[in-house]
């Protein structure tokens, strides 16, 4: 949810400062209602303020000298030294403000602080500091850790020595980066918060996520839990708790760097959605051997067969967690899908033979690596399906399979819903192989699947999308319904539309809707029914019939108008295909309705009010 | 030299591709097993160009998000222009992006890398625009130049029917900022503001307009068939040449004969023989012992078990059912009002041409988009799009 920057570059010009923005740009998916820097000058340079980015770069260019967290020299030529830190926030402790953002520092300007995670222990911190006394200006649990390196600072520890100590004292999770005035050397800690280094050519960058320096260097080294880090300009040393060098190895990023523009849409939604057909193809590269039925998944060699899978995950990931729940419950693979926050291994009958798979975009998403650890010592199998390359999921799961969709921006996900689909057709397959190597069933579910892209396309190219949606502008609620594989996509439709037009949105099993929701439907409550012509269309067509009885107006994303369309006032037109990979496709209507909704509402679609993308906060 | 960015006009349809151009424009149709944009692209930073803007219109969103806002090094910006009123227009819409010299390329057009880098070494800033041409017997078609001793265009003329020397233009030209006001005072024929006729307008004008003739290969697609022309040129010229994509899947029995390109992800099945003169797109399915020859089969697109095709041009995601034939060309072929005979066409079959196998395609056949052929059919002449022909 926050992000940090920093970097250590060593000349005494713009650079620092110019790094530090470019980066905290590139994390502003991960929060952005404050952001702040730090440079390293003599007294350190400090400006933070609550709002988007644009805020904080207009009080650099303005001089900044009605904020009271100024320290030192003003104006942007005050912001020349060496090194720097900085900062995205995502509110935990305090409201958003200009004095809760960071960096933090101390009271007499020894030391900035930025930080990611949640420090446990800072009430007593803050107590201890307080009384010894510290005088705190924010509600942050952050501002603890500045006090605590100053007073082994004022105590005559040298720097690493200060900040490994006040380290020492935190309990809970953090990736954590302190400048010093003067000093062009960054101090670098993380404990289950994500933290990566970066290799420059003239410089080191560290951070939170790899896009924040992609464009200066794809040579990484990601940190582990309890490991510190030296940052300079000219080097980077790595070392574990007790102080020992540690040998890390580097690793190369293959991302581009551009992917990560708009291409000329106006939001990087509408960018992903269009982009899914080509996040599919890299999905599927050398997966599926269609004319020989079989899929091959190398990465989840030595896994046994498992007597029964668990799903955790968060917001759309759960969404693909109950249609990969329901792919294997058809194999015959007893499967259970649970909201992370809400999963205690210790609560549930988990065994060695059970195949925990969590499924997170990001792989850092908090809820989600919780319940994976605790499934970990419980002694069950863990397999992360995620997006980000030795992420923090990756890193700690048995086994890792990933969905290949590419960096995703917008907040609300796309792409990755689509990829996360498709691999869990993928492993849904794989894992029912064993059983029965080539069943046509499962052939034409393959063909299916190869033909997606060009499915997706057929809906992209076509799609009455924008029309339906401005249809309701209006209306007081969005009901969506679907049955059996189309279930999920109900929900993930309905949550779509919410995160984006902020319109009340709800998603229902088709069946569920008699038992309660119902009472909600009126003239002004648009009914979205998923219905595929192959399976059960008698029974949520009913359902149809039932909402229209209401009033309602009713939109039918079907793959077979002809039976469907006489029963629905618009029809979303979909593909023939599969029953298990209709839900796919017709979740790109689904996206394009809640995308051009929020449009035609001048929603600030990729970055809705109050969330974040990547959630690494329980 | 460092050269200039570069303007790709991209925008147009290209009507007499239909029905090929149903969901994509022209740049997008494929040359070999990619968009010929692509191709493009690629010889722009071959001869040095790493800023590229994109003129989009027709179906622009087709370009946007396969190429996205970076190719290989080259940062791509994309203009939008709404409506195709000429290429004079379409660069108008880049005019805003556009300061000092620029270089400006047809995005539906394959031209060699040592043309672009000719054009920009031979102009320099006292001439307004500098036109790359090449040799060609047949220029009825295109457009022609006529050039004086001294390396200036004398005049520029479309489609000319005379037997003065003409040199072919092949639309790469380097520009000024000054053209936009050529542009804006040539007067619009048929409604459509021309770049060729603002650069007569600036010859008028009495400013220096260069040619610079170059030996380098141009290459275009006027109609559908043009397309098996053009993936020839590619491997004659080596732009293209024998591959398999390391992700594509042949089957040990298969037989492949060169030339042939085979994209990633592609399924070849037992028996089946591809090539020569094939190129089959990004996972496309060659079923068991179906023999496809001297074909552009684009991407997704599955040929049946048994299937034969010769002469033949798909789109994305054609399917040709089980032992349906394609037997090939030469066929006579109707493209709106004109009538072309004894064309080496066998079938050509749009986007998602759906047949449900022993399907026989009379040479020259043209299916359009979405149409679905019942089992056991013979077609022959024009299927509009959409159609649904029963047997």
């Amino acid at each position: 949810m926050c992000g940090i920057i920093g970097y250590a570059g060593g000349e005494s010009d713009d650079t620092v400062l110019e790094r530090l923005l470019h980066g905290l740009s590139n994390l502003e998916y991960r929060g952005y209602d404050s952001a702040g820097i730090a440079v390293a000058n003599a007294p350190l340079a400090v400006e933070k303020r609550q709002g988007e980015l644009s805020e904080l770069e207009r009080a650099l260019t303005d001089g900044g000298t009605d904020s009271d967290d100024w320290i030192g020299s003003d104006a942007v030529d005050g912001f020349d030294g060496p090194t720097g830190i900085g900062h995205t926030r995502w509110s935990t402790h305090g409201p958003p403000s200009d004095v809760n953002a960071h960096p933090h520092t101390s009271p007499n300007g020894s030391v900035a602080v930025v930080h990611n995670g949640i420090i446990e222990n800072y009430c007593e911190l803050r107590e201890e500091l307080s009384a010894a006394g510290y005088e705190f200006r924010s509600d942050t649990d952050t501002e603890v850790v500045p006090h605590l390196i100053d007073q082994e600072r004022s105590a005559g520890v040298d720097r690493f020595a200060a900040f490994r100590a006040a380290i020492d004292r935190l309990e809970g999770s953090y990736a954590i980066a302190a400048v010093f005035p003067g000093c062009e050397t960054i101090y670098v800690a993380r404990h289950e918060s994500p933290l990566v280094l970066g290799l420059g050519e003239d410089g080191n960058f560290l951070a939170s996520d790899v896009p924040a320096f992609i464009e200066y260097t794809n040579q990484v080294v990601y940190l582990d839990d309890g490991e510190f880090a030296a940052v300079s300009p000219s080097s980077v040393t790595v070392s574990d708790e007790s102080g020992a060098v540690v040998e890390k190895s580097i690793e190369t990023i293959d991302w581009d760097p551009e992917d990560a523009g708009k291409s000329g849409y106006d939001h990087y939604m509408r960018k992903e959605i269009t982009e899914q057909p080509r996040a599919i193809r890299d999905c599927l590269r050398g997966r599926i051997e269609e004319l020989g039925g079989t899929v091959s998944l190398p990465e989840l060699e030595g896994l046994e067969s498992p007597s029964s899978v668990q799903f955790v995950a968060c917001g759309t990931s759960y969404h693909a967690g109950l249609f990969g729940e329901r792919l294997l419950q058809r194999r015959g693979i007893p499967a259970q899908t649970f909201v992370a926050s809400e999963y205690d291994a210790d609560e549930l009958p988990v065994d060695e033979e059970t195949l925990v798979v969590g499924v997170t975009q990001s792989g850092e998403t908090a809820d989600t690596m919780r319940a994976l650890r605790g499934a970990n010592r419980a002694g069950a199998t863990t397999l992360a399906l995620t997006n980000v390359v030795a992420s923090s999921a990756a890193r700690e799961c048995d086994h890792v399979l990933y969905i290949r969709a590419g960096p995703e921006i917008s907040v609300a996900a796309t792409k990755s819903f689509a990829s996360q689909q498709v691999t869990l057709s993928l492993l849904a397959t794989a894992l029912a192989d064993t059983a029965d190597p080539s069943s046509s069933a499962s052939r034409e579910h393959l063909r299916e699947l190869r033909r997606l892209p060009d499915h997706i396309q057929s809906v992209l190219d076509d799609s009455n999308a924008r029309s339906v949606a401005e249809a309701f502008l209006e209306s007081d609620a969005y009901f969506f319904i679907g049955r059996g594989y189309n279930a999920p996509v109900a929900l993930e439709g309905a949550l779509k539309l919410k995160e984006i037009t902020y319109r009340h949105a709800e998603g229902f099993p088709a069946g569920e809707l008699k038992h309660g929701p119902l009472a909600l439907v009126t003239e002004a409550t648009p009914v979205f029914a998923i219905v595929s012509g192959r399976e059960k269309t008698s029974a949520t067509i009913g359902n149809v019939t039932e909402v229209q009885a209401r009033g309602a107006p009713v939109v039918a994303v079907t793959d077979s108008p002809e039976t469907v369309g006489s029963h629905a006032d618009y029809v979303l037109e979909v593909p023939e295909t599969h029953p298990a990979v209709m839900p796919i496709v017709a979740n790109v209507q689904l996206q394009l309705v809640a995308y051009w909704l929020a449009d035609a509402l001048d929603r600030p679609i990729d970055k809705p009010r109050n969330l974040a993308k990547s959630v690494t906060v329980l | 030299m460092s050269l200039p960015s570069a303007v790709v006009l991209a925008a147009g349809e290209g009507t007499r591709l239909r029905p090929l151009t149903r969901n994509r424009p022209k740049p997008m149709l494929p040359a070999g097993t990619r968009p010929i944009l692509e191709h493009v692209f690629d010889q722009l930073i071959e001869a040095g160009i790493d800023s590229i803007t994109v003129v989009v219109g027709y179906r622009g969103d087709r370009i946007r998000s396969y190429f996205g806002s970076s190719y290989r090094e080259a940062d791509l910006t994309y203009v939008r222009q709404d409506r195709q009123l000429g290429t004079g227009h379409a660069l108008r819409a880049a005019s805003s992006i556009i300061d000092g010299t620029t270089i400006v390329v047809n995005g539906d057009q394959l031209v060699d890398s040592r043309l672009i880098d000719d054009v920009a070494t031979a102009h320099d800033v006292d001439a307004a625009a500098t036109i790359g041409l090449v040799r060609r017997q047949e220029i009825g078609e295109y457009g022609g130049a006529i050039l004086d001793d001294d390396g200036t265009v004398a005049e520029l003329v479309e489609r000319p029917q005379d037997k003065r020397a003409y040199k072919l233009n092949a639309g790469v030209y380097a520009v000024e900022p000054s053209i936009f006001d050529a542009i804006r005072r040539t007067e619009p024929t048929d409604g459509e503001s021309s770049l060729i006729d603002a650069v007569t307008t600036l010859i008028e004008d009495g400013e220096t307009v260069r040619g610079t003739v170059s030996d380098s290969y141009w290459l275009d697609a006027t109609y559908p068939w043009d397309l098996l022309d053009l993936s020839d040129a590619l491997f004659d010229t080596g732009v293209i040449g024998d591959e398999v994509a390391s992700s594509a899947t042949v089957h040990d029995s298969a037989t492949i004969r060169s030339p042939v390109v085979i994209d990633r992800d592609c399924e070849v099945g037992p028996g089946a023989v591809v090539g020569p003169h094939t190129c089959l797109g990004e996972n496309a399915t060659v079923g068991s012992n179906a023999v496809v020859e001297r074909s552009v089969i684009d991407a997704d697109s599955r040929l049946g078990a048994n299937a034969t095709v010769v002469d033949c041009v798909t789109g994305i995601g054609v399917d040709v059912g089980h032992a349906s034939v394609v037997p090939g060309g030469p066929g006579d072929v109707r493209v709106g009002d004109r009538f072309f005979e004894d064309e080496p066409i066998g079938a050509l079959l749009a986007d998602r041409v759906t047949d449900r196998g022993g399907v026989t395609y009379a040479p020259g056949t043209i299916v359009g988009a979405t149409a679905t052929i019942a089992a056991g059919t013979t077609v022959r002449g024009r299927i509009d799009d959409e159609t649904e022909v029963r047997s």
